[in-house]
């Protein structure tokens, strides 16, 4: 059972685009996406949306199989611009990284 | 066989059969070819003609040609219902110039192709066109019964609908009576604020319109009163109004604003309860809708003091207008709203349990999705601290500018869940440590399916509409219901706010879930139609009457006795052959063409025009033939 969190949006402002909640989850992004056929990049963008950092610490190392090609910006109807979210939970992830 | 008969068929007719294919819905199971090739060769059919869609323009003239080149003088088209297009068809002959009685409607779709297949189907259209045919061949041209019509239309009920239909039936001129069973005039809509998608102020709408219906001079406003009985028909109603004792006593000599109420007309209303009667020559029947009550401990509803309606919230954020921060209800600052979609609406057999009549809501309420999202981004717009989550189990924003306020909500930063039908939401008291109230438990589609925590100070159930009880006129007045019980009008397309007994209408949300908007569609068209109908000063109606063949009648009076409807029916003293006779005599209007007169009459010197006894004894020669001829040949 996971607790949403409002807050996380807040500490993600210094990392990342404030746009994911634009995202309205029709899993364009997924579907474009050419490296890896999970919900990737939507499952992140959902974890922002609802404040789940766990989850998006724990499935990190996917971050970096993106090669930021763009696709996923360039065709989402919503402009959520998930490849730049993609980017800043890079560098959330990295700073979360050198605190621990 | 009888004199009458033997009349009827020195007219040689030539009847015409013209066969629909519906696109498939008739000729995927009825072979319209066979058929076509068995009227042909029937005695008195002049030509049987087949077309995919009969009821298209290229259908419809295809028959008018034929009328007015003289081949056929009797029309048979075997279709859908009659009550789908027996007018148009009628119509068709009548623009081709020629008398529009002389025709006569096969079902072959809802009783033969959609519930028989392969030869029997087949078999089962021929007959019945057989027989459709055999009656034609006796049809007479027939002079629809013209009523004089009482210029003044009664709309029931003083919501938006009602006001709106009020006000454009006297733009026309016509007198109205608008009868209002509460005291204010504004219905639901005087019960929101802002309005979606364009933020107008649902007080300043009710106030234009009410102000526009009270100050009418052709409109007469009863408040407190409903329509207690019924009579008459088209142009001639008779209605009975009971106004009540207002509630609260009201004295002002000015109509007020009463908010979240409506427009309370000038006073002082009457001291007693008082009935009077109307005549009336066309109806409205605009008795809207009420907002779906969640029972007890659904959503938590009743149980939390903290679970509220949509209603309820728009009410409360409207009384308390203030800006900060955080939206405040009931003194309680709220840092967090969920608001919970499809409650009372798209309810499920099996998953949702049915109310204490053992109804369902089916039906998606159409407004609430923007209603809620409306709400939804007026909180983040004036209380940017306060959080918003939505769970929905679809979101549908029907209409123009409606599908801004979603794109507008996620844009506000209002977090959506999406759950399935059968795994509703839970709302629970939260633990001391979770910071609020109440949280509630969701298994969110969105994330995969897992199981999520919304944490809430305040829930928000976004509830569905339902039509109002109007059992009673229903009852009085005829009028159909669906299975979702809302009112049925005669067709969506062809015939719409139109109730199957002439001089009715519907208008608004008692016909379905409408906004405002649509609402004040089909208040126009329901005015539109009532004005047109009462334009003329009178009305024209179907001949299908009781008729007394003086001849044969020696005044037995069999029949007055069985009418069913007073008055239709009386024994008059005239003259025959020199002598003073009592005779039975037809009131045309008052007719019902139920045709008990027929069935008693021991000379058989009644029918009714347009379903003779002859007639149908054909219809039945004609059913029987095939087998009669089957038996000679074995």
């Amino acid at each position: 059972m996971t607790m949403l969190n409002p807050d996380f949006a807040e500490e993600l402002k210094q990392f990342s685009e404030d746009s994911a909640l634009a995202c309205f989850n029709c899993g364009t992004c997924a579907a474009i996406c050419p490296l890896i056929d999970s919900h990737f990049p939507r499952s992140m963008i959902r974890y922002v949306q609802i404040g789940a950092k766990e989850r998006i610490l724990e499935a990190a190392t996917e971050l970096w199989k993106c090669l930021h090609c763009g696709l996923c910006t360039q065709t989402c109807p919503r402009e959520a611009n998930p490849g730049e979210i993609i980017l800043g939970l890079k560098r959330l992830v990295l700073d979360h990284w050198r605190k621990s | 066989m009888t004199q009458a008969k033997e009349k009827e068929k020195q007219h040689a007719t030539k009847v015409g059969v013209y066969i629909c294919h519906c696109g498939g819905n008739i000729s995927d199971h009825v072979d319209v070819e066979a058929v076509r090739r068995r009227l042909e060769k029937v005695p008195g059919v002049a030509v049987a003609r087949t077309n995919m869609f009969m009821c298209s323009d290229p259908g419809q003239e295809l028959i008018a040609e034929d009328l007015k080149n003289g081949v056929v003088d009797r029309v048979v088209v075997a279709s859908c219902a009659p009550s789908l297009h027996e007018t148009t068809f009628r119509n068709a002959i009548r623009r081709a110039g020629a008398n529009p009685y002389i025709y006569e409607h096969a079902n072959i779709r809802e009783q033969v192709s959609w519930v028989h297949h392969g030869a029997a189907a087949t078999e089962k259209a021929a007959t019945l066109v057989e027989a459709a045919a055999a009656k034609a061949g006796l049809l007479r041209p027939l002079t629809p019964i013209r009523v004089t019509a009482a210029r003044h239309a009664t709309v029931i009920g003083g919501g938006v609908a009602g006001l709106s239909a009020a006000r454009d039936l006297a733009d026309r001129g016509i007198p109205v009576t608008l009868v209002e069973k509460s005291p204010c005039l504004g219905g639901q809509l005087a019960r929101l604020d802002r309005i979606a998608p364009t933020g107008e102020r649902a007080p300043e709408l009710v106030r234009a319109l009410a102000d526009a219906v009270l100050n009418h001079p052709h409109i007469t406003v009863f408040t407190d009163a409903q329509v207690i009985a019924t009579d008459g028909y088209i142009g001639n109603f008779k209605l009975t109004v009971r106004q009540e004792v207002a509630s609260e006593a009201f004295t002002g000599t000015e109509a007020c604003y009463i908010p979240f109420s409506g427009m309370r007309p000038a006073g002082p209303s009457p001291s007693e309860p008082r009935e009077f009667n109307l005549e009336t020559g066309a109806i409205v029947v605009a008795t809207g809708f009420r907002s779906y009550e969640p029972r007890q401990g659904e959503y938590g509803f009743g149980d939390f003091a903290s679970v509220i309606t949509l209603p309820t919230l728009i009410r409360k954020m409207a009384e308390q207008d203030t800006e900060g921060s955080f939206l405040e209800i009931d003194g309680r600052r709220i840092r967090s709203v969920a608001m919970i979609h499809c409650v009372g609406s798209r309810q499920i057999p099996g998953i949702h349990p049915e109310d204490a009549s053992g109804r369902l809501n089916e039906y998606c309420s159409r407004t609430c999705c923007t209603a809620t999202l409306n709400a939804a981004c007026r909180i983040r717009e004036t209380h940017p601290g306060t959080r918003v989550y939505e769970l929905y189990r679809d979101i549908r924003t029907y209409g123009r500018g409606q599908e801004e306020l979603y794109e507008q909500a996620a844009r506000d930063g209002v977090v959506f869940l999406r759950f399935e039908p059968d795994q509703a939401p839970e709302v629970v008291r939260a633990d001391p440590t979770d910071g609020y109230p109440l949280k509630i438990r969701v298994t969110d589609t969105l994330t995969f399916s897992e199981n999520l925590e919304v944490p809430a100070d305040l829930v928000v159930l976004s509830t569905g509409m339902e039509p109002n009880d109007v059992s009673d006129l229903v009852e009085m007045m005829k009028l159909p219901v669906g299975v979702d019980r809302f009112l049925l009008e005669v067709h969506p397309k062809l015939r719409p706010v139109e109730m199957p007994v002439g001089g009715i209408f519907v208008a608004g949300t008692c016909q379905a879930p409408f906004d405002v908007g649509e609402t004040c569609n089909a208040a126009g068209a329901a005015a539109v139609k009532a004005a047109s109908l009462l334009a003329e000063g009178h009305v024209e109606l179907d001949p299908f009457v009781a008729e007394v063949d003086a001849e044969r009648c020696k005044g037995s009076g069999a029949c007055v006795e069985a009418c069913l409807n007073p008055g239709a029916l009386a024994l008059v003293e005239m003259q025959i052959g020199g002598q003073t006779v009592r005779r039975a005599q037809v009131t045309p209007a008052l007719c019902l063409g139920c045709g008990a007169c027929v069935a008693v009459c021991p000379e058989n010197a009644i029918d009714v025009c347009g379903m003779t006894l002859s007639q149908y004894e054909a219809m039945v020669d004609a059913i029987v033939a095939d087998q009669v001829a089957a038996d000679a040949l074995r």
